[in-house]
């Protein structure tokens, strides 16, 4: 029944019903001949009045059978519809005919010759649709398409006919009228349904297609759009095929960063200097916004710019520039408030952030692991990407396998290590011992310098050394201490991964003296402008209470404000500290640049191009070419980052500048890295989670949060700068906006909240909560270290299982297999028993023939071979088919259950 | 289409083959029209020269194994079924109808196992049915090249066997093979999409 699909339920319906009431009016069948059968559709539509109800079954009946060929030709010539009129007829006497022979049994009868046309008309249909989907998609469709509004009125057309089918019985027609419209009706419904409803349903399946196609499509692009969208992805896969995972890692928490920067950037930009510079007040319209009288001149002079003095001093990107006016602009934009919140979250966020990118990787390093049973193999077998097809590629292609070969060696080699414990353990606590000493000698000696600076600041015409005794102290400490330290750790012997750790940690140690120094130097400075402020202050008031009361000027008219630029005014210590932050940022980012430029990549070009006409060998002997140094850049970037924290709440155009300083030394390391530096000699796979450096980050961060919570909270505020002028502390802010801006009931609630006899208990919970779900979740991490020893366990069971098996096979073959030997004799022999067995198998002939021959074989030699272990024939069960999708699983199962073989 | 069909006809076994490795109409066509333009002097078969001519198979370490993969048995011309056979093996599999197959009816070629089994002959020099430890050191040398010592090389080919070999023959099987790569999508990652 192929067309049945094809034909529309009502007509279905009403078919059912003729036929059961065929056999009530057999009579009526001869009327139907001499009915006329050329009536146009319009005759028919308007004669249907005259029709009789026994004539509709004869048509329903007798239209089946003739509907294929009908389809046949209506399809071909769809708009011909006289030439399809003249030709149903004839069907319809043919069938007419037919029936009549059986009248009896139509049912019976009717069955034959539908089978019989169904093959052809299978073949038209799938003709028609080939034809139909062609012409779909070339668009050009000829004869096909109709137009829209002949498409509408045929629709309209079906679905009058539909109806009249429907209600045919109860017309008081004649049944010759009735038999007549009927046909017609079905006919131009079956016609026009398989145009047009059927026909649309195609078009709306294959439109349903078409679109699914290319919604694959449109995923499978924005994947690969996703992937190309992430930054620098293609730079950082490079670097990684040629340097390793654990340079690369450094890239990526490079590019961390810099995405960590960019959300801070929006932040700080979006909610203080944007509406600053657009709704505050303009530059010089008050003494804070306007650069002195006496610096004037100088102000725009570049060697003052570089210094952040000058015009860039009075700008937006430092917080002396701001006003204490509580609101600005027609906003009523509450500025002061909006510094002091988005100061707090800045280090809400990346303490946030941070925190939270250490708990994912946490979580991505559990799951792994798991492959480690297969390190090689899987890199042997699975390594080529056979999709490769440019050779530029796969070079890269090569560097990166070997680059990961390699990486597994030196972890190989490391785990296979087996030393003098007692030796190694004396020389880790050496160097140790030794490193400590270094550590304290260099934090001595800092302690010693600042304390000799202090001295040496109260003193007048100091020397340029006795100046600059910190700063050079420290770079001198900063440039020897962590080589020595590397000289030092190759005696612990580590695996360079934890040797990394090791020297990450202990350069970390000495950078924080570096940080103490610079921070003491900084409180130092402060406080000293803090005990000045007093006098200024009394200062400036003098100057404007003079200005505005001394005599001489006539009383009744009010004398002009005094010029902004000549207002005596305080130090402003805030920006003072935004700038030096400021300053510190930029050289330690020269300096970077300086230092790849001479250190990597002129050496580098000395190496390269001196090697000619040199009395060694440059690239292999001394100068040789750079390594990426992972530690000293990690550690620089996590002090970088330190620097930015505590100094963004002072200037809040730090974090613009540090964005520009992460994307340039993104290119820049990146270039400089690929173009003069040479892989580790040990290259190392970094473990995937870098949290060892996010925990170092952590540690900063929460270094850089003291200082700033430090000053917020115990400094006062500078009395003529900043958004906070005036106020007794910074924080008074918050207060002032919840008195003046909430409900008062607001803020009872927050005086209560801020009740010391809640927040202790507070904090007493959360250390409770702490303290509970790291019990858990070290309780988990032991359970999952049980499981995975079990199931390491179970397959040493299993594999000493089997090769105890395979020993015993060889024993009884009569042969002596050596681990690695290969025997040819022996090959031979398994492949013999692979073909009796594999003769014994009821494989279908279709799969024996169309195997690649060996491969079919080899697998099933590989079956044999570890499945029948004498040469016995083979058990019953496997001569079956195995099942299809885990053969191999099946049969370890097997020689896993089996008891071992009897020898 | 209907210049498809009858391009279709032309191809002899046209039935047979699409039967055989479940392509659909429009990617056999194509298929075939990737055969002839490879089929240089139109002789109807393809010998080892016309796929060296494949620009990435030449950039690829294992190109040439993959070139012998095309013919079994050391034969020396492939035919169209032959090719089609091949490439069968990277079919993507369908979702649906894996649990209705007739047990009787052989796996298809693009199968799980079937696509293990042709990675493992890539790696399987002499078609013994294992992977020997002198197999593996070629295919070593032929992915990493000069860069690593012939000592490191052989040390990783020792671990590899030793981490996949499982009855102590010293060889990795090709159930071996098939446990070593269990966790590997091997569905995914051997089909080429392209082939519907």
């Amino acid at each position: 029944m192929a067309h049945k699909p094809e034909l529309g339920a009502p007509q279905m319906a009403a078919r059912t019903s003729v036929a059961c009431s065929q056999l009530q009016f057999p009579g009526d069948r001869s009327r139907r001949k001499t009915s006329k059968k050329q009536t146009s559709k319009a005759e028919g539509t308007s004669g249907r009045h005259r029709a009789q109800s026994g004539q509709k079954e004869e048509a329903g009946g007798n239209l089946r059978p003739g509907s294929p060929r009908r389809k046949q030709s209506e399809r071909r010539r769809r708009q011909e519809e006289l030439g399809e009129q003249k030709r149903s007829p004839a069907g319809r006497n043919l069938e007419g005919r037919r029936k009549r022979d059986g009248k009896a049994s139509f049912r019976g009868q009717r069955v034959p010759p539908e089978k019989e046309k169904e093959v052809p008309k299978e073949e038209t249909w799938k003709q028609l649709k080939k034809h139909r989907s062609t012409s779909l998609a070339s668009s050009a469709s000829g004869g096909e398409s109709l137009s829209e509004e002949e498409l509408t009125w045929i629709l309209e057309q079906v679905e009058e006919k539909k109806k009249l089918i429907a209600t045919m019985r109860n017309k008081p027609w004649p049944m010759a009228k009735k038999l007549t419209e009927l046909r017609e009706a079905q006919a131009f419904v079956e016609k026009y349904e398989g145009a047009l409803g059927k026909g649309k349903g195609k078009r709306l399946y294959a439109y349903r297609m078409l679109m699914a196609k290319k919604w694959v499509k449109f995923k499978r692009d924005f994947g690969n759009f996703k992937t190309q969208c992430i930054p620098w992805e293609m730079k950082i896969k490079d670097i990684e095929s040629h340097f390793g995972s654990s340079v690369a890692s450094y890239f990526i928490f490079l590019r961390w960063m810099y995405g960590v920067n960019l959300v801070l950037f929006g932040l700080i930009f979006g909610l203080i200097i944007i509406p600053e510079v657009l709704m505050g007040m303009p530059y010089g319209s008050i003494p804070r916004k306007t650069v002195p009288r006496a610096e004037e001149e100088k102000a725009m002079d570049f060697s003052v710019l570089w210094d952040f003095e000058g015009y860039i001093k009075y700008s937006a990107l430092f917080y002396g520039y701001y006003n204490n006016q509580r609101t600005i602009g027609w906003l009523r934009y509450r500025l002061p408030m909006a510094y002091f919140m988005v100061g707090v979250s800045v280090f809400g966020y990346s303490l946030m952030i941070v925190i939270r990118s250490m708990a994912s990787n946490t979580q991505g390093s559990t799951s792994e692991g798991e492959n480690d049973n297969f390190t090689f193999s899987f890199k042997m077998f699975t390594s080529w990407d056979y999709l490769i097809g440019n050779s530029e590629t796969a070079d890269n292609k090569y560097a990166s396998i070997t680059t990961s070969f390699k990486e597994s060696i030196v972890d190989e080699q490391e785990s296979n290590k087996e030393e003098n414990i007692h030796l190694t353990r004396f020389l880790r606590v050496l160097a140790n011992f030794l490193i400590i000493c270094c550590l304290c000698g260099s934090g001595y000696l800092i302690y010693f310098v600042v304390k000799r600076s202090q001295e040496f600041s109260k003193m007048q015409n100091v020397s340029w050394y006795e100046r600059n005794e910190v700063e050079i102290v420290m770079s001198l400490l900063g440039m020897f201490c962590p080589p020595l330290f590397e000289t030092i750790a190759a005696l612990e012997n580590y695996h360079p991964r934890i040797g990394l750790k090791w020297q990450l940690g202990r350069i970390f140690a000495l950078f924080l003296g570096n940080l103490y120094t610079f921070l003491l130097a900084l409180m130092d400075d402060v406080h000293l402008k803090l005990s000045n402020e007093d006098t200024v202050k009394n200062i400036t008031h003098w100057t404007l209470f003079n200005y505005y009361n001394s005599s001489g000027w006539n009383e009744s008219v009010p004398r002009p404000p005094l010029h902004p630029a000549d207002v005596p005014r305080g130090s402003c210590w805030e920006t003072a500290v935004g700038i030096e932050f400021m300053r510190l940022t930029v050289s330690d980012m020269l300096v970077t640049y300086i230092t790849i430029l001479l250190g990597d990549f002129l050496r580098a070009c000395f190496v390269r191009f001196m090697n000619y006409c040199w009395c060694w060998d440059l690239e292999a002997g001394f100068p040789s070419y750079a390594e990426f140094d992972i530690s000293g850049n990690v550690l620089g970037l996590i002090f970088n980052q330190g620097m930015i924290w505590m100094g963004s709440f002072y200037a809040p155009g730090l974090v613009g500048v540090n964005v520009l300083r992460l994307l340039t030394s993104m290119y820049f390391q990146c270039w400089a890295v690929m173009s003069s530096n040479v892989p580790h000699e040990r290259v190392f796979k970094a473990s995937r989670s870098n949290n060892f450096y996010m925990g170092l980050l952590l540690l900063v961060l929460f270094l850089s949060l003291l200082p700033v919570a430090y000053t917020i909270m115990s400094l006062p505020p500078s009395f003529d700068c900043g958004p906070f002028s005036g106020k007794n502390r910074m924080y008074d802010v918050i207060q002032e906006t919840i008195e003046n801006d909430f409900p008062t009931f607001l803020g009872k609630i927050f005086a209560f909240l801020a009740n010391p006899g809640l927040i202790i208990p507070a904090i007493l919970l959360m250390f409770l909560a702490i303290y509970y779900l790291n019990s858990v979740s070290k309780s988990l991490a032991r359970a999952n270290a049980q499981l995975r020893k079990k199931i390491q366990a179970l397959r040493e069971v299993e594999k000493s299982h089997k090769s105890v098996k395979g020993s015993a096979m060889v024993k009884d073959s009569g042969y002596t297999l050596k681990g690695s030997s290969k025997n040819a004799t022996q090959f031979q022999l398994t492949k013999e028993g692979t073909t009796l067995h594999s003769s014994s198998q009821s494989q279908t002939p279709d799969q024996k023939a169309q195997g690649p021959g060996t491969s079919s074989s080899a697998g099933r030699t590989s079956l044999s071979t570890t499945k029948h272990i004498p040469v016995s024939p083979p058990p019953r069960d496997s001569g079956q088919p195995l099942p299809q999708t885990h053969p191999w699983r099946s049969a370890s199962g097997k020689s896993a259950r089996r008891p071992p073989p009897d020898n | 289409m209907g210049s498809c069909s009858s391009h279709a006809a032309s191809i002899p076994d046209w039935d047979d083959i699409r039967r055989e490795t479940g392509f659909s109409q429009a990617s056999l066509v194509r298929l075939h029209h990737r055969f002839r333009a490879l089929d240089c002097n139109k002789k109807g078969y393809l010998c080892r020269m016309d796929l060296q001519q494949i620009g990435a198979l030449a950039v690829n370490p294992l190109g040439d194994r993959i070139i012998d993969s095309f013919f079994p048995d050391g034969s020396h011309s492939v035919d169209f079924r032959g090719f089609v056979r091949i490439l069968a093996h990277f079919r993507p599999v369908e979702d649906e109808g894996t649990g209705i197959r007739d047990p009787k009816e052989p796996e298809p070629l693009n199968s799980r196992m079937n696509k293990l089994r042709f990675a493992f002959q890539l790696y399987d020099l002499d078609r013994d049915g294992k992977i020997s430890r002198h197999e593996m050191l070629q295919v070593l040398r032929l992915m990493v090249g000069a860069q690593v010592t012939e000592e490191q090389l052989e040390s990783i080919a020792d671990r590899t066997v030793q981490e996949a070999d499982e009855d102590g023959d010293g060889a990795v099987s090709f159930l071996e093979f098939a446990k070593t790569l269990e966790k590997m999508n091997v569905e995914q990652k051997m089909s080429i999409r392209i082939l519907k």
